[in-house]
């Protein structure tokens, strides 16, 4: 796993994404967003095909995105029109510290992701509950990094709804970790937990 | 005591058909162990030195007569013939082959029980006050609340990746018997003026390589909106814990570094947007979580005096079966019951908190008999019958002494906590196993441990803690020094409510000389002590001083070690 492909080395495209939105059905797409690490140069998004979809870094966002959006333009202007562009989030990022700029990024972008850097980091998770509660987040949430199998019923429940998973992972048995909890003991974003009623009446329902 | 509806067994279920999955795939080679290996531990299954251990949550300590004897079938059936009792209401059993734990799984989820979280970086299993709804000082029955925050944490998906393990205790009477504050999270409930519950929560307690008392955090915190704040604690904690370093990931070293009232701050934060939220109980929950703690149907009984007790014994076993009333049994809230602790400390024999299929099948049977099918698992290692009808208390005594669990020991120098250290556990630096029975050999007069008084010696075989030796009055840990296996010894630890760190006394002993020392300390309290003063009170009075000296005299510079971990 030191070979860990997650964004840092950026080189390593996942080509299917499983997507899952809230209250349908799991399925898989071809992945059209390349997550950007935004470290090379200042300015290469300018190098990035303007109709390929970019996630860039919410650091480069913060640190030259949201000023360049300000610029009518400016490359990242024309990719906010095409709806091209997105960011993802570190999994150190302390989201909260950010309220403002990421209110004011939300008609901007057309997709977020937080990443896992290695699977058993559950921050990501965190982040995915916090954009749907405090930010009222309600587009796409992509996990992307060292996505596993294991890990998707968890991503789902906190807020994620689509899923770059790690290259190696095998896309059929992905798709059946949704049906394996038919309950639920606690909230979620997706779920509530079962209340008086429905938990005396379940069985009988069923 | 609990019982699961539709809700919960098809968890439970549903949990087992994942994990043989995950188990499939491993054997199969498509999931790399370094992959698997959380996903184990989030199901109590380990990796130890000589097979599979597995690890079975035992929600708040509470068992029925039914899950003993499958706990009994599967040490019979899958490991050894035996299981050992944890101090976190857990039993383990050490033999466990891989392919075999879905089975086990299985097995136990058909009468509700489950391995789920009991390792791993996640919300461990809940533990409580063994003594709970029964205890004659308790406010309030913690175990509705338990109940409710078992299903809370279970599989909880935000939580299942945190920093480290994370361990709640829920207490609810004016004595702690729960160590509330080495947990993470310690839940003290109360009423308030109203008379509604109330919580009061203490963060960041731990023991481990740096013992760290919790604090309190926030103060009558209502019962309803447990799950917010505590979503909005352990998020705080999981975004900001330390991940770089296993050992400073602990919550403690968080609340340390931010300090208690930042930490608070910090929380209170986060829980100001989520705590109108639909996440907190409803009463309607309450309800039917709280109707199965309800009292069983005790009969109406005059109080026996202990003294006709022990006056309705044989002459000739008037002397042990006092001895037991004053060790074993304790005061009940309804006249005429008692609550009766089983000793799983026979002297030199066992490792403390084992016990092996017949012992369980048999106490099952008793439990039935005379305790409304219910058991309590204690955090020292030993096993309840918590309601018991004081004219029955003879009888009891008789049978249950053909399981050899009746030693008049509990709370004495013997009754020793001591987790499986080197003999079973990877990470030991030492063994614990053969230093506890030395000790019990050691001390093997009844009348001389009696006289004695509570003394609390707990043993770890690492500084991983397992066996509470920081909050015993003696603490005895294994360390490493050249590859050799030397035992620290640390004074003036104690649980309850005033817990405190034991203090290492200096250099370390060889493993001969530990029952020497243990007795030279002893001593040195006999000395010492006025009338009935139980040891740590003698040990606060003095300091360590006399006790050092007396460990420390006529040994050798060569016989111990400078190393101090
Ligand atoms: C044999 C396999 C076991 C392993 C590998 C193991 C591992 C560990 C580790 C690594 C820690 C340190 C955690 C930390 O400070 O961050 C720990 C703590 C602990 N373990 Fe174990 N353990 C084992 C068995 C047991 C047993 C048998 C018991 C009970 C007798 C137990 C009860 C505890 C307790 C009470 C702590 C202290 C937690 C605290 O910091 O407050 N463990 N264990
Ligand atoms: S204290 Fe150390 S030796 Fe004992 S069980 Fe824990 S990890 Fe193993």
């Amino acid at each position: 796993m030191s070979e860990n492909p997650s964004i840092k080395e950026s080189s390593i495209q996942v080509n299917s994404v499983l997507l899952y939105p809230k209250g349908g059905k799991p399925s898989i797409i071809a992945n059209e967003w390349q997550v950007w690490n935004g470290i090379e140069a200042e300015a290469s998004l300018a190098q990035i095909n303007q109709d390929q979809k970019v996630l860039a870094p919410f650091q480069w966002w913060l640190s030259h995105g949201q000023a360049q959006a300000q610029d009518p333009d400016s490359e990242v202007t024309k990719r906010i029109q095409k709806k091209t562009i997105g960011v993802w989030f570190a999994a150190d990022e302390d989201i909260l510290k950010h309220h403002e700029v990421i209110e004011a990024g939300k008609p901007a972008w057309a997709l977020v992701a937080a990443d896992f850097p290695i699977f058993r980091d559950g921050r990501s998770f965190s982040t995915a509950a916090l954009l749907r509660e405090r930010f009222n987040w309600s587009g796409e949430i992509r996990a992307i990094g060292d996505v596993l199998i294991d890990q998707l019923v968890l991503g789902a429940r906190s807020g994620f709804d689509s899923f770059a998973l790690r290259a190696d992972q095998n896309l059929d048995m992905a798709l059946k970790q949704f049906d394996l909890f038919t309950v639920t003991s606690q909230n979620s974003w997706r779920d509530r937990r079962s209340q008086l009623n429905e938990r005396l009446n379940g069985h009988l329902s069923s | 005591m609990y019982k699961y509806d539709y809700i919960d067994q098809t968890l439970v279920n549903e949990r087992v058909i994942q994990f043989k999955d995950q188990v499939d795939r491993r054997i199969n080679g498509t999931l790399p162990e370094e992959e698997f290996r959380p996903l184990r531990l989030q199901n109590g299954l380990y990796h130890q030195r000589h097979a599979y251990m597995l690890r079975v949550a035992i929600p708040y300590g509470l068992l029925s007569s039914d899950q003993l004897r499958t706990l009994a079938h599967i040490a019979d059936k899958y490991d050894r013939g035996y299981g050992h009792f944890t101090t976190r209401q857990n039993i383990q059993f050490n033999w466990i082959k891989l392919e075999e734990s879905p089975a086990i799984l299985a097995d136990l989820a058909k009468v509700q029980m489950h391995a789920i979280q009991t390792s791993g970086n996640c919300i461990r299993n809940i533990t409580s006050d063994a003594f709970a709804g029964v205890a004659a000082d308790e406010y309030v029955d913690p175990r509705p609340v338990c109940e409710l925050l078992r299903q809370w944490s279970t599989l909880h998906p935000e939580f299942a990746f945190l920093p480290r393990k994370f361990k709640f205790a829920v207490c609810g009477a004016k004595e702690d018997r729960t160590i509330l504050l080495c947990h993470d999270v310690g839940i003290s409930l109360k009423k308030n003026e109203n008379g509604e519950l109330v919580a009061d929560i203490y963060a960041g307690g731990g023991m481990g390589r740096t013992p760290i008392l919790g604090s309190l955090i926030k103060e009558n915190l209502p019962w309803n909106v447990l799950p917010s704040y505590l979503t909005a604690l352990l998020r705080v904690y999981n975004r900001f814990g330390r991940r770089d370093n296993i050992y400073k990931a602990r919550i403690k070293i968080l609340v340390k570094a931010l300090g208690p009232e930042e930490f608070a701050r910090q929380v209170e934060g986060e829980w100001a947007s989520i705590k109108d939220g639909d996440d907190n109980f409803q009463q309607s929950e309450w309800d039917r979580v709280a109707k199965h703690f309800t009292k069983p149907t005790y009969k109406t009984a005059e109080q026996i005096s202990t003294e006709d007790l022990i006056q309705s014994a044989l002459e000739n076993e008037r002397t042990a079966f006092a001895r037991w009333l004053e060790r074993n049994v304790k005061a009940h809230q309804v006249p005429g019951y008692a609550s009766v602790i089983f000793s799983l400390k026979p002297h030199g024999s066992v490792a403390p908190g084992d016990a092996t299929t017949e012992q369980m099948l048999a106490i099952a049977d008793l439990a039935d008999q005379y305790s409304f099918g219910e058991l309590r698992v204690t955090h020292e290692q030993n096993l309840v019958l918590a309601d018991v009808e004081q004219a029955k208390l003879l009888e009891l005594w008789h049978k249950a002494k053909a399981q050899n669990v009746v030693l008049p020991n509990i709370g004495l120098l013997t009754d020793i906590i001591a987790c499986p250290g080197g003999d079973f556990c990877s990470l030991a630096n030492a063994k614990s196993l053969p230093i506890a029975k030395a000790i019990q050999e050691r001390f093997d007069d009844l009348d001389y441990l009696h006289d004695l008084g509570e003394i609390s010696l707990n043993i770890s075989g690492c500084i991983n803690s397992c066996g509470h030796h920081h909050v015993g009055n003696i603490g005895v840990l294994g360390v490493d020094k050249d590859g050799k296996e030397w035992y620290q010894i640390t004074l003036g630890g104690e649980q309850g409510n005033h817990a405190s760190i034991g203090k290492v006394i200096g250099p370390s002993f060889g493993a001969e000389q530990i029952p020497d020392v243990m007795a030279d300390i002893i001593d040195t309290f006999v000395k010492h002590r006025t009338a009935d003063e139980p040891f740590i009170e003698t040990y606060r009075r003095l300091g360590v001083m006399p006790f050092k000296e007396a460990a420390y005299l006529n040994r050798s510079k060569e016989s111990t070690t400078g190393a101090v971990v």
